[in-house]
This record gives structure tokens, C-alpha cells and sequence, in this order.
């Protein structure tokens, strides 16, 4: 299925300073794999944030479905 | 230790005396500046029980050892004093340039007493200090009343000062500086309204010292590029704190219509690139790396803001999309001296006790006219102002309505829907002035993050601990929230080049953890226990329906279980108050 | 002409001829405000290096933004492009200038006139002595702790 990743603050130098990808991914697949397939290991990064399925935030072993957005944010310290 | 003026110019306003005293020094190596120092002070000084609008409150602006130096994020002024709004302790951080100013004039803090026979204003240069009739200035808004001031002092002067809501004593008042910087919550404008101090004009010539100073400003440069330039810190510059809004509607925490729902899908509608595209400059406080400061021309609205708090509460939690109307609202808050947060929560508020027949306060959701209205009529307490003016607290036990009076100890609720964020409803219950949302920034640890479940009471006590004890250390220091990747380790290393005394990680937490107890000490002597830690019923009754906590309500018993927890972690005891023991070590 | 005032004159125009010649390829202090934020760090470390604590009141750079009246937001950029004019216009010699300028502090007698005529404001008479930039050796600090780049030395 093809999903659109979208990157929010820091993130985005994974995507070399671009803010969103389109890309295939397997049936069934979770966010966080999603993400490992678009190169980032979130486990890895130390302010990685949250994700949000088509604007609501879910936990990182979510599923997504076919045509979903992915939004994935870093975390953001202040009010 | 180095970094300090080790000297505290003390002010009888009732008096007109000012005199100078060594800094206590065995108090600043407990709790080092800003925040923790100035309540040590107010512990010390203030006797329990007063009237925080009487002459015995006294209103603290304290420095800390590294204001003046080229700490990034170094510059921000802690204002504090007993609160009007609560009767607890209130520490506030005003940004701007006051803080250098009163550093490099010599001081490490100014401590107003007593009260003024007659309107008047405080004027501060190196050691002249004089007491100047403020008759011209009384009444007029606090924009208005800097630029008078600036005029006839010229830039080089920091302007501190109230707007009609302060001398009106409206508990809602905030402290102004740099026209659009405030000591905004607990009603700091009020007590210093009540001394019949319109301003403190301050300029400073003077310098400060730290060791080794050339090795020092190398090493100090490198951490700002090494860290405090690093990209998670300076979404701050790019959009300052409008980068909130599309987080909090995506995590489900930004509050619709007074606190009874979460997410608007109009928040497109006034998110950061619609603000932005009236950008006409950035600006930071003194010191600072990051330049949060969006100043905003739309036709005759002009705002170095909208943050996100006041874009919430003029916006979705008010019913309105309109960001025009939300930069205009902000405008005036400052403009009158209100604090945006709690002036827009009591209006909102009337919103829904209107809306549902309850009280006809005269407005509905989306009456924006309506509600920039209001903020005047409350900040002069005119018209229906004067009753909005006591606040959600006391008009909900006057008229009913008190299941959505958000609220804790008389302090209106900060833009973050707890429902959404469980454990944000202990951070707001359990904060030594009230509900606020710069003790325990709660979302970042359980929404904006991949793993944690926000809708769970577990292991909240000690999330927001470790929360709390992080900025009241930074806020000692003080240094700014947004240096989101300051750590302990880099916070001991700076203290030791600015004091020269050896800091370690370990002392950084003592001193965060010495800090929450000073606070909750002087709130339990003043009565203050856990019946008071409180959340409104709203959050226990009713479940929110929309975004990704939909269905969820904060049951009862979870809350008492995570103020529990929270008071076990501090070593309190189940009525949330410190031991003998504990008291003894402060 | 004797000798002494055809070498002189010599000595002149070529020194001339090479100071135009460097400041073709010389490095300047460049700002852009639209990036300044107005924290004033260029003045806190430009006093730390020079006077050994944070004083900016003594800094050799003055970069400041401010509201005027609440309504807009100015910038007031002194700081020193090399322009030369007081160094052209001391009356004693004691300000010397090539990539950089130089006082000698024996010889300045604090009048003023560099600081008059100035045309960035950015010269200050403290104590009788002028305070003028040096560019720290040829690698300014201002430029060093400018959080946004709005300092550049090029």
C-alpha cells in the first residue's frame, strides 16, 4: 500500500530538509515500520517525538492502511 | 562565588529609602537565583498569613549568576511575591531586557516594600535611584506608559511596568516590560499595583564578572553552537511557539470551547504560516540564542506574539478562527496589563455559563467584539468587568458553573486539555502557584511521545516530578524553557564557569528538588494541603469526544492515586504536606 | 623638494596605493538585520574579551532592536566597517589602520573627534581613552556567538 510520510521540527534532516514522501509499504504495516523503511530508527533518535495517523496521534506500533498520512514529530520542550 | 553582584538594593516604598545589603550567600548555594532564591527570600521575610495586596507583600525582581553574561537564554527576570489570585507563593519570568539592566547596574535583585503614598515610579541608574510622581502615567495603557518613559529616558532604559489592571489591583493583572514581555500569572500587577508603583525605569552600566572569563566565553560559545543551536531547539525562531498548535491538535490537547472538547478542524484557519505571513521581525530577550519573538503587523494590530497559550484561548477555546481577532485580543491583554490566560479562561467561561443559560453574561462563543471588549471592562473593572474580574474561582462559587471553572487554587487552567494528557492534570493540581503549565510540561513526556500512554494514571507521579525538578533548577539559574536540550550536566558545567565553584550533575537535581519543597512549604504555611490539589469535575464527568482521546475522562480515583504517587516520590505525606524533617533542611 | 620629504612623500602614496589595494580583499564586519534578534551577545563577549568581564557598555560594537512606542521595530547597528574616517581625522596619530584599526593609547588624548565624526556612532570615549573595534585580531568574537549569522566577518 502507499502511504505519505510528513516530517514536523527537527526530523525533517531526514529527509534531507524536505518536509514529506510518498512511499510503499507492505499490508498490515505499523508506523514504526513505515518509518524504519523511510530511514528513521526512532529508537535511535533521542528527540524523536510522536506520530499521528491522518491528524491523530497514535502509539508507534499503530497500524496504518492504504493512503494513510503519517505525521512524525519531534519533541517540542516549552508552552 | 563569582557571577553575582552579591549585593540586593532594598526599596521602602512607604519610606522612599534604598538602601544596599550584601547578597545571602548561604542562601544562593542552596538555591542558587531566579525562581528558588526569591521564594527563599519571601520564605524568610514574609509572615504568614498576610493580605498579598496589603503593604507587608513584597514583590521580589531577582537576577540569577549567570543573568549578564553570554549564557544563551541567560536573560530572563524572576518576579515574585505572594499571589493575589491564590495566596500562594508566585514566581513569574519576564523576558525582555530588565534583567541585564538591573545586573549590570550593580544588583543581583531589587526587593520592593511597603507602598507608595501616591502613584509613582521607581528610576534605577547604577546607584542613583529616585522616586518620580507618576500622575502622567496613571490610568493610560502600559504600552502607552513606556513609550512616555522610553521618551524621555531614551532606549538604553528597560521599562518595567502595570497597565490599568494592575492599578485597578484586578488579580488577574500581569507585570509588562519591552511592551510586549509580561510576568504574566497570580496577579504580580496587582501587588504592584497595590504599592502605587506604576514603573521601574532601569539602565545599568556596570559589568559582571566570572572566572576566567576569555576561557570561559570560548567554552560557553561552543556549547550555544554544540547545543543550543541544535535544530530541536530552534523551531523556536522559526515559528516561535505557533509550532504548539499543530502538535497539541494532532495529540489531542488543544481545547475547544472552554475546556469541553479537544481539536478544530478550522485550526488552519490561524495556525503559524497564517500568523507568519504578517512577520515583520524576530526578537529575543537579552543573552538570548534563539529569538522566540514574532512580531506580527496586521494593518493596525501590531503584537510581538500571538504564543501559543493566547492563541488558544482567543481561538478554538473561545469558538473563534478569526486570527485577526486573536492577534487584536493578545494586543490588548498586554496592552492592559492582563494576563491572556486567565482573563481569556474567565471569558470563556462566561461564554459557557451564558450559552447555557446559566448566568447571561452577555457573551457567546465566537463573539470575538465581545470579548477584546471584555478584556478592557475587567482590566478597569468597569460595566460586567468588574465581576469577571475576580476570576473563574470566585465567580463559579458565586453563580455555579463550577464543574467547568478551570481552575486550581484561583489560578485559571493553561491551553492542554488533561483528558488528553493525563498526567498534566496532576502537573496543574500539584504547582506551587496555581494550575500552570512551567512546572511539569507534561505533554512533551506522554503526548509528544512515541511510546507512552497518555490516557493512564501509572507512573505519572514520577514523570511529572522529574518534570518539575528540571525547570526549577533551569528556572534558578535562570535559564529559558526553550533550550529544550539543557540538560543537568551542561547546567552544572555552566554554573561552574560563571561561579567558579564546582557544580556537579547531582547538585543541579538537589537544588530542583530543595526548590519544590521551598515552594510547597510556604503554600503549607499558609494552609495550603492536598484537599487543595484539585481538579475540576469536568474532567472526572465528562468524556471528550473528538481526536485521539476521544472517550476519555479522568476517573477520580486515578487522579488521588497520581497525587499520591507524586507525594510519596517527594517524601510528603498523604495530606501532601512536608514533614519536620524536610521543613528543617530548607 | 629636500630628500627626507621625497621619501616621505614616496613612503605616502605607496602605502596608499596598497591600502587600496587590501581593501579590495580586506575583511569587514557585514550585518543583516533581518536576522538580528537584538540579544546583544556581540557587545556582552566583544567587553569579556576586551575588559576581562561583561560590561557592554564599554563594547566596541553596539547591535541593539528596540519598539518604537510599541508600534515597530528599529535596529541600531553601530559597528565599525573599517570606513577609516577616524583615523583620517585624528589630530594626534594615534589611530593607525590597515586590515584593522589600532590605538595607541599613549598617544590618544580622548578628544573626541573620531567618535563625532564616526558615521556608525560606534565609537565610545571612556575615561579619556578611545574604544574603537579591533576585529579581535582578525577573528571577531561578535561574530563568533551571533546565535542567527546576522554578523558575518568577509
Amino acid at each position: 500500500m502507499v502511504i505519505t510520510i510528513k516530517l514536523r521540527g527537527s526530523l525533517i534532516k531526514y529527509f534531507n530538509g524536505q518536509r514529506e514522501k510518498t512511499i510503499e509499504v507492505p499490508l498490515d504495516c505499523s508506523a514504526e515500520e513505515a518509518l524504519k523503511l523511510a530511514g528513521i530508527d526512532w529508537p535511535k533518535i533521542e528527540n524523536f517525538g510522536f506520530v499521528a495517523i491522518n491528524g491523530k496521534r497514535v502509539m508507534i506500533y499503530d497500524k496504518l492502511q492504504d493512503g494513510d498520512e503519517l505525521k512524525a514529530y519531534s519533541k517540542i520542550s516549552g508552552g | 562565588m563569582l557571577g553575582y553582584q552579591n549585593n540586593i538594593l532594598r526599596i521602602n516604598l512607604t519610606k522612599k529609602e534604598a538602601k544596599t545589603e550584601p547578597l545571602r550567600m548561604d542562601w544562593a548555594e542552596k538555591y542558587i537565583g531566579s525562581k528558588g532564591l526569591s521564594i527563599k527570600y519571601l520564605y524568610e521575610e514574609l509572615k504568614p498569613g498576610i493580605d498579598p495586596l496589603s503593604p507587608e507583600n513584597k514583590l521580589i525582581f531577582m537576577t540569577g549568576p549567570l543573568t549578564g553574561t553570554s549564557v544563551p537564554c541567560s536573560g530572563k527576570l524572576a518576579i515574585a511575591g505572594k499571589s493575589p489570585a491564590t495566596g500562594t507563593i508566585c514566581d513569574c519570568s519576564i523576558g525582555g531586557h530588565s534583567a541585564l539592566k538591573i545586573k549590570y547596574a550593580g544588583y543581583d535583585a531589587v526587593i520592593l516594600e511597603g507602598k507608595l503614598d501616591k502613584p509613582g515610579y521607581l528610576f534605577i541608574e547604577n546607584d542613583k535611584i529616585t522616586f518620580e510622581d507618576a500622575a502622567e502615567l496613571w490610568g493610560k495603557g502600559s504600552h502607552e506608559a513606556e513609550a512616555m518613559l522610553i521618551d524621555k529616558y531614551g532606549h538604553d532604559y528597560s521599562v518595567i511596568s502595570i497597565g490599568p489592571a494592575g492599578e485597578t489591583l484586578c488579580t488577574m493583572a500581569c507585570i509588562n516590560s519591552d511592551y510586549y514581555r509580561q510576568a504574566g500569572r497570580g496577579g504580580m500587577g496587582a501587588v504592584m499595583g497595590s504599592k502605587n508603583l506604576k514603573a521601574v525605569v532601569v539602565n545599568g552600566t556596570g559589568g559582571v564578572k566570572i572566572p576566567n572569563i576569555k576561557e570561559a566565553v570560548k567554552r560557553i560559545a561552543e556549547i550555544e553552537k554544540e547545543d543550543t543551536l541544535q535544530e530541536d531547539n530552534t523551531f523556536v525562531y522559526d515559528g516561535g511557539t505557533t509550532a504548539f498548535l499543530e502538535a497539541c491538535q494532532d495529540g489531542g490537547i488543544l481545547p475547544k470551547l472552554n475546556f469541553s472538547d479537544t481539536t478544530d478542524e478550522d485550526w488552519t484557519k490561524y495556525n503559524g504560516e497564517v500568523l507568519l505571513e504578517s512577520l515583520e521581525g524576530k526578537r529575543g530577550c537579552g543573552s538570548c540564542g534563539l529569538g522566540c519573538g514574532n512580531f506580527l503587523k496586521m494593518g493596525d494590530v501590531v503584537c510581538e506574539g500571538p504564543e501559543y497559550e493566547s492563541i488558544s484561548v482567543a481561538g478554538p477555546n473561545a469558538g473563534n478562527s478569526d486570527p485577526v481577532a486573536i492577534v487584536k485580543a493578545n494586543q490588548v491583554a498586554d496592552d492592559m496589563g492582563l494576563d491572556t490566560i486567565s482573563a481569556g479562561d474567565t471569558i470563556i467561561w462566561a461564554m459557557e455559563m451564558t450559552e447555557k443559560g446559566i448566568r447571561d453574561f452577555g457573551v457567546r462563543f465566537g463573539e470575538m467584539d465581545k470579548y477584546i471588549e471584555y478584556l478592557k471592562l475587567i482590566a478597569r473593572k468597569e460595566g460586567i468587568g468588574a465581576e469577571l474580574a475576580l476570576g473563574v474561582k470566585k465567580l463559579s462559587e458565586k453563580y455555579g458553573g463550577t464543574d467547568f471553572a478551570m481552575q486550581v487554587k484561583g489560578l485559571e487552567y493553561p491551553q492542554y486539555e488533561p483528558r488528553g494528557s493525563w498526567g498534566m492534570s496532576l502537573a496543574y493540581a500539584v504547582s506551587d502557584r496555581g494550575a500552570c503549565h512551567m512546572r511539569a510540561y507534561a505533554p512533551n513526556e506522554e503526548v509528544f511521545a512515541a511510546s507512552i500512554p497518555p490516557y493512564t494514571p501509572e507512573g505519572k507521579g514520577e514523570m511529572v516530578f522529574n518534570l518539575a525538578q528540571w525547570n526549577a533548577v533551569k528556572f534558578s539559574l535562570c535559564i529559558c524553557d526553550f533550550w529544550g536540550t539543557l540538560n543537568m550536566e551542561l547546567m552544572a558545567e555552566l554554573m561552574t564557569l560563571a561561579t567558579g565553584k564546582e557544580w556537579t550533575a547531582a547538585d543541579m537535581a538537589e537544588v530542583g528538588t530543595r526548590v519544590i519543597n521551598i515552594a510547597r512549604a510556604f503554600n503549607q504555611r499558609e494552609g495550603f494541603t492536598a484537599k487543595d490539589d484539585t481538579a475540576p469535575k469536568r474532567l472526572f464527568n465528562e468524556a471528550l469526544k473528538n481526536g485521539p482521546g476521544a472517550g476519555q475522562k479522568i476517573p477520580e480515583e486515578a487522579f488521588e492515586d497520581m497525587k499520591q504517587q507524586y507525594y510519596k516520590v517527594l517524601g510528603w505525606d498523604e495530606n501532601g504536606m512536608l514533614p519536620e524533617s524536610l521543613l528543617a533542611t530548607l | 623638494m629636500s630628500d627626507a620629504n621625497v621619501v616621505f612623500t614616496l613612503f605616502f602614496v605607496l602605502r596608499q596605493e596598497h591600502l587600496e589595494r587590501m581593501n579590495g580583499t580586506m575583511k569587514r564586519l557585514k550585518f543583516s538585520k533581518e536576522k538580528c534578534i537584538g540579544c546583544q551577545l556581540c557587545a556582552q563577549v566583544c567587553s569579556a574579551i576586551h575588559e576581562g568581564m561583561y560590561i557592554p557598555s564599554k563594547a566596541r560594537i553596539g547591535i541593539e532592536t528596540y519598539y518604537d512606542r510599541g508600534g515597530s521595530l528599529k535596529y541600531k547597528d553601530s559597528y565599525c566597517t573599517l570606513c577609516g574616517i577616524c583615523f583620517k581625522n585624528c589630530p594626534t596619530g594615534a589611530i593607525s589602520k590597515d586590515d584593522r584599526i589600532k590605538v595607541d593609547y599613549e598617544a590618544c588624548t580622548g578628544c573626541g573627534v573620531c567618535a563625532d565624526k564616526c558615521p556608525k556612532k560606534v565609537i565610545k570615549i571612556i575615561e579619556g581613552k578611545a574604544y574603537i573595534c579591533d576585529t579581535c585580531d582578525g577573528d571577531p568574537m561578535c561574530v563568533k556567538v551571533c546565535p542567527q549569522g546576522a554578523l558575518r566577518f568577509e
